[in-house]
Order: C-alpha cells, then structure tokens, then sequence
C-alpha cells in the first residue's frame, strides 16, 4: 500500500502488458483450484478438524477476494471504443450528407478488455445503419417536424454482472411492413403470422438479412448484422432491438462483464457434468408422470407440462446424436432445468443438479471446437470440468 | 554461427538446450508391438494416466478431457484412432501432451520408450501408403535393426478419415 503512494504524477497508473494480466488470470484459476484440491483432499475424510474449517473458510474468501480483484485489473472503461466510434460518425456525416450529433453516456462503465476489443467492429455496423438508414436526410427530418440534426446516442451501463451498450436513434425507426415481408419470403413466418415486435426486429441479425433497396456503401448489404451476430455468440451476450416508427430505434448489447469466471449451476448426466449459466435457468422441476409426454408425430420428441404450458425437451444425449443403447431414462425420474432460449423455453433433463458455483472459464480450442451449443469448458472447485452449455444452440440445434 | 542461432532464436535455442536439432529428435512411444513416433518439437510434456472427464459431441477416439493445473487438454486415445482393439489402461498407459496448431491434445498411448535422434537420411518417406489418400505416417526410420512409424501429429490430430497402419507397414 505504501508503495503504491510512491507512484508519480501520472495519477499512479502503470502500463502492464494484457499478457501478464492473463497469466495472473491463470493462476489464480489454479490457485482456486489447488486450494478445493486441497480442502477437498480424501486424506481429510472423517478427521475432526474444526480450526483446520476456519482457516479453510477464510482461505476461500481470500481466494475469492484476489479472484475479484485480478478480474477487476483487466477492466477497462468502453470510453475508448466510444470515442473510436464518434470519429467514425463524423466521416459517416461526409458520406450520407446527414447531420448527426453524437451523444456519449456512462462512457466511464468498466468492462474486460479483451471484450472490449471485440465490441468496436459489432455496434460499427450498428451505428452504420442507424446513420444510414435510421436517420433521414435533414429535408425529410424538417418535414416530419423534427430537429434537422440526428441523434445517436450511445450508452453504457452495468447491471448485475452484465454491461447494457445500447445505440439510439431519433430516426424514423424499423418498419414493420417491410421487415416482415422480407422475412415471409424467406420463410421465416407464415403468410398469417403476426409477430410480436420484439421478435419480429430479431430477423435483422439474421445471416444475409437486409431489406434496404439500395445497397450503399455503408451498409445494407445484410453481412453487418451477422458480423454483430457471431460476436455476441462468442461473448455469451445477448442482443434486444426496440423501435417506434418515426421515433427511432434502440439496438441493446448485453454482455457479461469479464470472460474468465462466470456464476453456474453443475448438473449430472450419466458420467457427464455439464454447468448452465445462473441467468439461464428460470427454475428446476422433478416432474410427475401426467406432466410429462411423448409426441411419435415429431421422431419421439417428449413435452413438459410447466403451470398448464407444454414445452419442449432436450435431450442433450439425442442433441449430441449419442448411442443410447440402453434407452433413456423416463423423464419422471430426472430432473429437468427449464432454461430459457431465443426461441422460448426448453427444458434439459439431467441425472441431478450438484450445485451452483463460480466457475472458471476455459475456451474450446483445438479438438473441441467444433463441440455443438457450448461456450466452454467450466473447471469446478473440485478440478472436474464440465461443458457449459448455451441454450440458444441447444434450441436451434433441433434436437428436441 | 552457434551464437547467432542463440541471438536470433533464444527461446527455441533454450529449448533445445545441448542438443544439436530439435527437428531430428523423435519421442517413441508403443502401440501394440509396434513403435511410434512424434517430433519432440511438439510435446511439452508427458503425464501419467489421470481422471479422464466425458464430453460429448466428438468422436469415440477422443476419450474425453482431463484438467492439467487448470487446462483442458482433450485426450485422443491413438489405439481407437487407428481402429485397433481397445486395451484396458495400466500402470504403463501414458498421455504424452502435444501443442498442436496452438491447441494442446493429449495422445494416450500404450507406453513411452526413449528419445531418439533421427537423421532424415534414415527416414524412408515413401509418397503413398495403401489406398487411403491420407496418411498420419509420415515415414518409416531405421533405427539399428528396428523400425519406428514416424507421425504427423496434424494429420494424426485433424478429423481426416486414416488409413490403418496395418496396411500401411511394409
């Protein structure tokens, strides 16, 4: 503490290389994990150790604490990704002809650098089509009443162990007619089908998806969105869209602050432990018979009976294609966690449900990469690893 | 000339230690009666057989993973790989821990034998093994009077369908 007084007129900031950060990462993950080890060590089994529990106790907090403060070193304010991003809306200005006014809020949020690094290119294509389609040209903007400058605004916000970016526009907002029939020709609803708005704006992201008639320079060319889409996959973030006709559009990014521990629940199935992440899970049934079925119209897919709505099973061992030789288990005698998903909620069978830890996240590189609707590799306090799941995948995937 | 080596590639020199090249040294390892072999170049290290955890969507080859001070290393079972008979782990089973494209693999292979030092004037690389148009054998070292299948770990680690070794091995 003294030491650091010491530090000179530069506000006592220190350039530290992200190299070393991670490995400081590391170790503390390992350093977690040989602590449980070492607590959890079977030579301990039936001994009565109650002054070896309390220095076990305040060891874990410590760990927990270093934990805390060496995810906090790799935060970083999104003020510099905002301030790359005005620079670009001024030359956005030169080419549209528009006026815009660029409006900064909460730019001090803290959030892990290496998500930060990948945030620029994303909300780009976002503030891209704002500009370019959102906003009107200022001729337009007079006619419907409304300042000739537009406005974007971009702001940052942490809620719980999640950063909210939202770009808003004042511009003339999505239009349902169009969206909507471009998406009935790729058939994404049915001639009849109404859409609610919410999942309606969500087509956008859709690979290849764009109804601007002219494709700019800018955007329109319907790959932005996508690019916005596979990088919040990679970083477990979700995205919401919000637009009035003739009043704007809000785009909202949320992305978990650091990448390295993330907050699960650890379930069994067969010899596997598998960890959803807590914001996931809406709640854990042990269902009775009547609550459950099985529909032969679909290849067997079963159905769960939750307050009188029926929704879909996933098997993770059909998902996966494994050979399940001896049949499966009826789902009354499982646990199913009902999570929730872009397309509403499934329910997951397991084995048992072990408990809800703090996890250290490990990616899936080399030979597991290719591992279907999973973020990574989760390593428990007990040195197991389980593989996280991510329900969306588990969803689209079709396996239920 | 040494001392350039050292300047220009200290980390590697560092590796290399007293050794003349690392490019020419073989670990060799056994797989039934047969003897195998990886460039040393890529293992980093070899670790008893330890608590292999199940992950699902990969091949039966791949076993599962297991944690190594805190990092997932997938465990390739290299019997399985080829198509020969499963054999029970023991005492002698070991993982030798490769880095592989930037990803570590584990191979778990029936037991390790030595290091071996491997001139490419004792390497027969004949262009085609059998039928198959992939092969993870990159070529046949006489060693004395014995002969060790060199690996190409790429190939042995990618997904390509291999040819059996039983074909391959003149």
């Amino acid at each position: 503490m003294s030491a650091a007084a010491e530090i000179g007129p530069d506000g006592g900031l220190l350039r530290v290389s992200s190299d070393k950060i991670s490995r400081l990462m590391d170790l503390v993950g390992e350093l977690s994990l040989s602590v449980s080890a070492t607590v959890h060590s079977p030579d301990l089994a039936g001994l009565e150790l109650s002054a070896f529990d309390a220095a076990v106790h305040r060891l874990t907090m410590i760990v927990r604490e270093v934990q805390d403060a060496a995810t906090e070193l790799r935060l970083v304010p999104v003020d510099d990704v905002f301030k790359r991003l005005r620079r670009m809306v001024r030359e956005l200005e030169r080419q549209t002809g528009k006026k815009i006014e660029i409006v900064l809020e909460g730019e001090d949020t803290a959030i892990d650098k290496l998500v930060a690094d990948q945030l620029y290119d994303p909300l780009l294509h976002v503030v891209r089509n704002s500009a370019d389609h959102g906003l009107e040209p200022p001729d337009e903007r007079r006619a419907a009443g409304k300042p000739e400058v537009g406005r974007i605004t971009l702001s940052a916000a942490q809620i719980g162990s999640e950063v909210r970016i939202t770009v808003s526009d004042d511009g003339r907002g999505l239009s349902r007619a169009k969206i909507l029939k471009r998406a009935r020709e790729r058939g994404l609803f049915g001639p009849d089908e109404e859409p609610e708005p919410s999942v309606l704006w969500k087509v956008i992201f859709q690979p290849g998806f764009s109804t601007a008639e002219t494709v700019t320079n800018l955007s329109g060319r319907g790959v932005g969105m996508d690019v916005l889409n596979t990088t919040m996959t990679a970083l477990r973030g979700r995205i919401g869209v919000e637009s009035e006709a003739g009043k704007g559009s809000d785009v909202a990014l949320h992305i978990p602050v650091s990448l390295a521990f993330l907050d699960c629940i650890i379930l069994r199935l067969g010899a596997r432990l598998y960890a959803l992440p807590i914001d996931a899970v809406s709640e854990i049934v042990q269902p009775a018979p009547a609550d459950v079925m099985g529909m032969g119209a679909t290849g067997g897919t079963e159905m769960l009976r939750l307050r009188g709505r029926w929704i879909p099973v996933c098997r993770l061992e059909r998902f996966y294609d494994e050979d399940t030789g001896a049949g499966l288990t009826p789902l009354d005698r499982m646990v199913l966690a009902v999570v929730v998903t872009a397309q509403g909620p499934i329910a997951v069978p397991v084995d048992e449900v072990i408990d809800r830890q703090q996890v250290v996240m490990k990616p899936l590189v080399g030979r597991l990469a290719r591992v279907r609707a999973s973020w990574g590799c989760a390593l428990l306090g007990t040195g197991e690893v389980a593989l996280v799941l991510d329900c969306n995948g588990l969803s689209a995937g079709g396996g239920a | 000339m040494a001392e350039d080596l050292t300047r220009t590639a200290r980390a590697e020199a560092q590796a290399l230690s007293e050794t003349d090249n690392v490019d020419d040294m073989y670990l060799t390892f056994a797989i039934g009666g047969e003897e195998y072999g990886v460039g040393i170049g890529g293992v980093t290290e070899i670790v008893g057989m330890q608590r292999i955890m199940s992950v699902p969507d990969v091949p039966a080859y791949i076993r599962g993973v297991i944690n190594l001070r805190g990092k997932v290393i997938p465990l390739m079972d290299v019997r399985l790989r080829f198509g020969m008979a499963e054999r029970a782990y023991d005492e002698r089973t070991v993982i030798i821990v490769l880095d592989v494209a930037d990803a570590p693999v584990g191979l778990i292979v029936d037991g390790v034998s030595e290091v071996l030092d491997i001139a490419p004037s004792q390497i027969d690389r004949p262009g085609q093994f059998g039928r198959s148009t992939k092969t993870a054998v990159m070529g046949l070292a006489r060693v004395g009077d014995r002969v060790t299948i060199l690996l190409d770990a790429e190939v042995l680690v990618g997904d390509g369908d291999l040819a059996l070794p039983a074909e391959m091995v003149v």
